[in-house]
C-alpha cells in the first residue's frame, strides 16, 4: 500500500512536471507568434501607407481624366442627365424596400401601398 | 534463578524494542525531510515552468503593434484622399576607404544614377575618408540596382521623404518642405508645429479641399489660361455655409514634389496673395451696402446718359445705354455711372464701415502664411468713393472677394473663409446685411447672368448667378488700357445658394471665338459655367428646372434695349 502511495506520488510528479513544461513551450510559441502577428501588422501597416500614397498617384483626376479620354467614348453629362430621384430610371433591380413611414393618414395609406404592391408584382411577370 | 533469567530476557528485548524504536524513528526523521526537499523543488518546477519575467508577461498580456513612425503627419483632403504623405526612402552613402578600386565602382554608380557627375563621385570615392554622401533619397529601384552591384563599401541610411502624390494639383495650398523636412509654404508652413508633433504624427490633419473639385477647377483655369495666352490665372470654390474652400487655384504653378526651377512667378499664390482691382463684381457690395441701409430701393434708379466727371476722371460705362436706368439694371448691365451716383447717396463713411464689416479692408485671416494685405486710398475722397463702387481703387485678394461675395448671398452672414476642414465646429458667423437684402442680391445677381452681363456663365439646370468683373492693370500714374484684369465671381444653385465659384484671368487676350473681347463675361464666366458643369454633380447639388417666379418682380424692370 505505501509502496504504491510513493509510485502515485512519483508518476504524478513527474506527469505534472512534463506537462507544465509542454505548457510553457506552448505559450512561448503563442507569444512568439504574436509577437510575429504584431510585427507583420507593423509591416502592412507601412506597406498600406505606400500603397495609398500610390493608389493617390494613380488616381489623380488628371491621370483618369487622360485614360478616360483614351479608352473610354465617355462625354460628361449634361443637367438633364442628372437624375436627383432614381425612381424614374425603367427596369431598375428593386432593392428590399423600406417600410414606409405610415404617417396619420393610416387608413389611405394602406390602400395606396397595396396597391403598388400589385403594380410591382405586375411590372416582374411583364419582365 | 528462572525469575532473574525472565527478568534479564525481558530487559533485553525491551532493549531491542527500542532500538527498533529509535530506529524507526530517525527513519521517519529522514523520510519527513526527503518529502520536504522533494516538495520544494516541485513547487520549484512548477514555479519555473509558469512563470516568465514579469515585464514579458505585461508585455504578452496587451499586444502592442510598433507604432509607425513618421516625422511628420499626412495631410488629407475633406474625403481622406492623400494629398501629403512621409514615405521611407533610402539615402546612399559610400566608405571610400573600404573601396579597392574607385574608378570602376564610380563609373558602375553613374550607369545607374546618370544624374550625378562621373568625375564628383570618383573624386568622392577616392578620398580615402570613412564617410561621404553619394545622393539623398534614391527611388527604390535605383537602391535595388546599387545593390546588386554588391559593393560592402556603399550603403544606406534610413530616411523620410515628403510625397505629394497628386503632384501639381492644389500645390499653393499644401505648399512644400525643404530637404530636412520643415515646412516652406502654404498649409505645410503654417501648421508645420502640428506637423511635426512627436506625438501627434499618426492623425493626419484634414484640409477642407475636395482634390476632384480642385482637378476641374484647375483644368479649366487651364485651358482657359492657354487659349486666352493669360499670363496668370486664380479661382476658387467656397462653401458659403461653412466659408471651407473647397478648391483654390493658382496658376502658374510648380510641382512640390520637384521645387527645382519655380521661381517666385511660380510660387505665387494668386488667390490669397495677389490683390488685384476686381473692378464691377464689387457692385455687388455696394449695392447691398446701398439695399440694407436703405439708401436706394429696387424701384429707383439712376440716370445713365452722360459720363460722369470727378475731378480728372471720367466714368464710362462699358455696355452704354445712354438712358435712365433702373437699379436693377444698373447691376444686370454692370453701369459705373448708375453706380458711382448711388455710392455717393450712401457716403464715404458708410461705404468704409461696410467694406471693412465684409473684411475687405483686412488681410484675409486664412490657414496660410501667404495672404496680401488689401490696397485702398489712405484717404477717402469723393472720386474715391465712386471708383470704389465699382471696383476700381480698391485691391483686394479674390479669397476676400468670394467671402464677401458668400456673405451677401447666404442670407448675410459672413463666415471667414478656412482651409480646415472639421465637421463639428459650426461658425455662426456675424450678421453684416439683413436676409431681405440677401434675397434681393440674389435676384440681381442670378438676372446680372439670365438677363446681363453674366451670360456665359448660365450652366442650364444649376441656376446660377453672378457678376462679371472688368478692370484695367493700374501702372504708374493712370491705367493699362490693354492689359485687364477679367473675372466672373458666380454662385450656385441661387435658390439655395451652397457654392460660390470664382475664377479670374490675369491679361487674357482676345481669340476668334470670342469676337476679340477679353472682359471676364467673355473670358471668365465660361470657366465658371464648366466648373460648374463639371463638380455640381460631385459637390451634391442637383440640377433643377427654375422656379421663375422667385425672380419675376425684379425682372420686369429690365428693359432689354
Amino acid at each position: 500500500m505505501r509502496r504504491m502511495v510513493t509510485l502515485c506520488a512519483a508518476v504524478t510528479a513527474l506527469a505534472s512536471g512534463a506537462a507544465v513544461l509542454q505548457l510553457k513551450l506552448a505559450v512561448q510559441e503563442k507569444a512568439e507568434q504574436v509577437e510575429g502577428l504584431a510585427a507583420q501588422i507593423h509591416d502592412d501597416r507601412e506597406a498600406i501607407r505606400v500603397l495609398e500614397a500610390e493608389w493617390a498617384f494613380l488616381t489623380t483626376p488628371r491621370a483618369l481624366q487622360e485614360k478616360s479620354i483614351k479608352f473610354l467614348a465617355l462625354m460628361p453629362p449634361t443637367a438633364d442627365q442628372v437624375l436627383e430621384d432614381p425612381t424614374p430610371i425603367p427596369f431598375r433591380p428593386r432593392g428590399i424596400e423600406a417600410e414606409s413611414d405610415p404617417g396619420v393618414l393610416l387608413p389611405m395609406r394602406e390602400e395606396k401601398k397595396s396597391k403598388k404592391k400589385t403594380d410591382d408584382r405586375a411590372k416582374g411577370q411583364s419582365l | 534463578m528462572s525469575a532473574a533469567a525472565a527478568y534479564k530476557r525481558l530487559m533485553m528485548e525491551g532493549e531491542r524494542k527500542s532500538a527498533l524504536e529509535v530506529a524507526r524513528n530517525r527513519l521517519m526523521v529522514a523520510v519527513i525531510l526527503f518529502f520536504a526537499a522533494f516538495s520544494v523543488m516541485m513547487i520549484r518546477t512548477v514555479e519555473l515552468g509558469i512563470s516568465t519575467p514579469e515585464t514579458k508577461q505585461v508585455a504578452e498580456r496587451k499586444i502592442v503593434i510598433p507604432p509607425i513612425k513618421v516625422a511628420r503627419a499626412d495631410i488629407v483632403d475633406r474625403n481622406g484622399e492623400v494629398l501629403a504623405t512621409n514615405l521611407e526612402t533610402s539615402s546612399l552613402y559610400a566608405n571610400p576607404s573600404e573601396i579597392k578600386d574607385p574608378k570602376l565602382v564610380a563609373a558602375k554608380l553613374v550607369q545607374i544614377l546618370p544624374e550625378l557627375p562621373l568625375s564628383e563621385v570618383e573624386a568622392k570615392l577616392s578620398s580615402g575618408r570613412k564617410f561621404v554622401w553619394i545622393k539623398r533619397k534614391l527611388s527604390p529601384r535605383e537602391k535595388w540596382e546599387v545593390n546588386a552591384l554588391g559593393v560592402p563599401a556603399l550603403q544606406f541610411q534610413r530616411e523620410e521623404e515628403r510625397i505629394y502624390p497628386h503632384g501639381r494639383l492644389a500645390a499653393h495650398t499644401l505648399g512644400f518642405v525643404d530637404v530636412d523636412g520643415n515646412g516652406l509654404g502654404g498649409v505645410e508652413h503654417f501648421f508645420n508645429d502640428r506637423l511635426k508633433d512627436k506625438t501627434r504624427t499618426g492623425e493626419p490633419i484634414s484640409v477642407s479641399l475636395d482634390i476632384r473639385v480642385q482637378y476641374a477647377l484647375t483644368d479649366e483655369l487651364e485651358a482657359a489660361m492657354s487659349a486666352h495666352q493669360a499670363k496668370g490665372a486664380a479661382g476658387l470654390v467656397m462653401d458659403v455655409n461653412t466659408g471651407e474652400l473647397v478648391a483654390m487655384a493658382s496658376l502658374p504653378d510648380y510641382d512640390p514634389n520637384d521645387m527645382r526651377g519655380s521661381g517666385g512667378v511660380e510660387r505665387f499664390n494668386r488667390a490669397t496673395q495677389g490683390v488685384y482691382e476686381l473692378g464691377s463684381t464689387f457692385k455687388t457690395f455696394t449695392f447691398a451696402a446701398a439695399l440694407d441701409q436703405g439708401v436706394a430701393s429696387l424701384e429707383d434708379g439712376y440716370d445713365a446718359t452722360k459720363p460722369l466727371r470727378v475731378a480728372r476722371f471720367t466714368i464710362n460705362d462699358d455696355h452704354p445705354k445712354n438712358r435712365y436706368l433702373t437699379l436693377p439694371e444698373i447691376f444686370a448691365y454692370s453701369s459705373n455711372i448708375g453706380t458711382a451716383q448711388m455710392a455717393l447717396d450712401l457716403g464715404a463713411e458708410r461705404q468704409q464701415n461696410f467694406l471693412r464689416d465684409l473684411g475687405l479692408l483686412d488681410p484675409a485671416n486664412l490657414e496660410l502664411t501667404e495672404v496680401g494685405s488689401p490696397l485702398y486710398p489712405a484717404t477717402w475722397r469723393k472720386s474715391s468713393i465712386m471708383t470704389i463702387s465699382y471696383g476700381h481703387g480698391i485691391a483686394v485678394s479674390p479669397v476676400q472677394l468670394a467671402s464677401g461675395i458668400a456673405a451677401m448671398v447666404n442670407g448675410g452672414r459672413l463666415i471667414p473663409a478656412t482651409l480646415s476642414h472639421d465637421d463639428q465646429s459650426w461658425r455662426p458667423g456675424r450678421q453684416v446685411i439683413s436676409e431681405g437684402t440677401s434675397r434681393k442680391i440674389r435676384q440681381l445677381l442670378r438676372l446680372a447672368v439670365t438677363k446681363g452681363t453674366g451670360g456665359r456663365a448660365d450652366a442650364v439646370g444649376y441656376r446660377v448667378g453672378g457678376k462679371t468683373g472688368t478692370a484695367e492693370k493700374p501702372i504708374a500714374g493712370g491705367y493699362d488700357r490693354k492689359a485687364l484684369i477679367s473675372s466672373f465671381v458666380g454662385v450656385f444653385p441661387m435658390d439655395d445658394p451652397q457654392y460660390v465659384v470664382f475664377a479670374l484671368l490675369d491679361e487674357p487676350r482676345g481669340t476668334k471665338e470670342t469676337f476679340g473681347y477679353r472682359a471676364g463675361g467673355w473670358v471668365a464666366a465660361p470657366v465658371v459655367k464648366n466648373v460648374i458643369l463639371r463638380t455640381a454633380p460631385l459637390l451634391g447639388v442637383a440640377p433643377k428646372r427654375e422656379d421663375a417666379g422667385l425672380y419675376q418682380q425684379v425682372a420686369l424692370m429690365i428693359e432689354d434695349k
